[in-house]
């Protein structure tokens, strides 16, 4: 059983691992790539537990690249390991 | 003729399960475990009052400690900055956190993948991931050192809780008037709990809530999309994310419930409740609860508007099965997992074990699912060797205990009496 529903605007784009991401109860990520979503892909799999949750979105917005790509402008507060200000 | 010596002193001991990942656990490895773990922090030799523990909180994959005298140890996942560390790496073992070397903390909270720390003096201090506001900066920079809140400047801050994207902060209102409650983050489920028109967008700078009725407020607690806070004469207020499929609230709603609440702690889909009677109550359910599902779908962009059925059936508390003549004085909810404490000090866990966040053996990778409290530490499986002649009787209590995604960390004082039996 799909532990959640979630909203593709909810995930946050990690490009180290290439993925929509969501956080796991386990303490891990639920992950998607865009070429999952291209293909209609729903489920976001966590790689350290048995959980899975359903992914929400349109897969329109990942059929053409220039789609996708503002699709994850729209999530540009994302912030990535490497911008932490690092004191 | 054999003759009895009695010695009495402090113990105090930290025990940690379940998922160990990022190192979360503080014992040294990645490893899960699925036993209590006796961490070698506290130094047991360094007894002295101000090391000792006064609170532990754990995030979603980190952990922080604070001590008597002020002092704030931290480990786990910090790709975030969430340890404060002045860097983003992991850390496998409790390690203080050097920012607050002059400064004495006497609060602390730990969310998904960022800290908070309040002062002595009032001052706020937050780190790691602030994507959606959560440091309460006035941006969206995540920091890998502890920040100074400077809305806190001219207030006096008293306590934080970090949900999953989102902080609540209680801070001392002027004198005569009652204390105010702030949050900044993420206020896509209503967590904020600032406004209806919040809810799809996330806050920097904090913001107060309101709707308290004039209540005292003395404790609050977030995490996952879920907001509560309780008051002195024991009404609870939770906010956010709709429990069993119902909608979010956008603003505090007062639990209808003629019980008088001393706790809250919640997990990411539940929340649990200690009565001054020291019975607990649960709304919502873990995963693999029975607890009734509502059966109604309600969708994720539902409107905020709430029926009052709707909130009645969400908000009302059932009892935890089980725990028929169990007095309890402490609980904990995790993400999918829950452990209380006792009054004779044994702890007892329920809930999602995946990671063995339950503290049971099981075989790794098997999904346990437990639906009823358990026992899994019990205060006469002394902690000690047993020295040959000598007798230990440990009136150990078990002090609290914090759990998130999924491990647990308890820790546990009390006093050792040793009786030595001497021939004469
Ligand atoms: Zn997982």
């Amino acid at each position: 059983m799909s532990y959640d529903d979630v909203e593709i605007e909810d995930m946050e784009w990690n490009e180290e691992l290439g993925a929509f991401t969501y956080p796991c109860p386990c303490g891990d990520l639920f992950q998607i790539t865009k070429a999952d979503l291209k293909l209609g892909e729903e489920i976001a799999r966590c790689p350290s537990c048995s959980l899975y949750i359903t992914v929400i979105y349109n897969q329109e917005d990942f059929m053409d690249d220039n789609k996708s790509n503002r699709n994850s402008k729209t999530l540009s507060s994302t912030k990535l390991p490497q911008t932490v200000t690092v004191a | 003729m054999e003759e009895e010596e009695e010695e009495e002193r402090e113990v105090e001991e930290v025990w940690s399960w379940g998922a160990g990942s990022e190192g979360q656990l503080g014992t040294g490895s990645f490893d899960d475990r699925h036993l209590p773990q006796l961490l070698s922090f506290p130094p047991r030799a360094a007894a002295s009052a101000a090391r000792r523990i006064s609170q532990i909180a754990c995030g979603g994959a980190h952990s922080i400690a604070l001590t008597a005298g002020g002092s704030v140890l931290t480990w786990g996942r910090g790709t975030c900055g969430q340890l404060g560390h002045g860097d983003v790496e992991n850390c496998l073992k409790p390690k203080p956190v050097e920012f607050f070397e002059q400064i004495v903390i006497s609060y602390i909270s730990a969310g998904w993948n960022h800290s908070g720390f309040v002062s002595d003096s009032g001052s706020l201090f937050t780190c790691g991931d602030g994507s959606f506001g959560q440091l309460g900066h006035g941006d969206y920079e995540s920091h890998s050192s502890p920040t100074r809140v400077l809305f806190f400047a001219s207030k006096h801050a008293k306590k934080i809780a970090c949900g999953m994207r989102h902080s609540l902060v209680l801070s001392k209102g002027p004198s005569g008037l009652g204390d105010f409650l702030y949050a900044f983050g993420s206020g896509r489920r209503g967590q904020l709990g600032t406004s209806l028109d919040s809810s799809r967008k996330s806050i920097a700078v904090p913001q107060a809530i309101h709707g308290f009725k004039g209540d005292e407020m003395i404790a609050v607690s977030a995490n996952g999309d879920h907001s509560a806070l309780l008051s002195a004469n024991g009404h609870l207020y939770i906010w956010g994310r709709g429990f069993s499929g119902t909608s979010d609230s956008h603003l505090p709603q007062l639990l209808p419930s003629s019980l008088k609440f001393s706790q809250v702690t919640l997990g990411w889909n539940h929340a649990l409740l200690l009565t001054d009677c020291g019975e607990v109550f649960m709304l919502g359910r873990m995963l693999g609860g029975r607890q009734e599902s509502l059966e109604m779908h309600v969708p994720l962009c539902s409107t905020p508007s709430i029926t009052p059925d709707e909130v009645c059936r969400a908000m009302t508390p059932t009892r935890v099965p089980g725990l028929d003549g169990v007095k309890v004085i402490d609980i904990g909810a995790g993400a999918e997992h829950s452990a209380l404490v006792t009054e004779n000090g044994t702890i007892m866990t329920w809930g999602w074990g995946e990671h063995g966040q339950l503290g049971f053996t099981v075989e790794v990778g098997l999904l346990l699912l437990l639906e009823v409290p358990a026992y899994i530490l019990k205060v006469e499986e002394s902690f000690y060797e047993k020295p040959n002649a000598a007798i230990y009787h440990p009136v150990v209590k078990a002090k609290g205990s914090d759990l998130r995604p999924p491990f647990t960390i308890c820790w546990i004082t009390g006093l050792c009496h040793r009786s030595r039996l001497q021939p004469s």
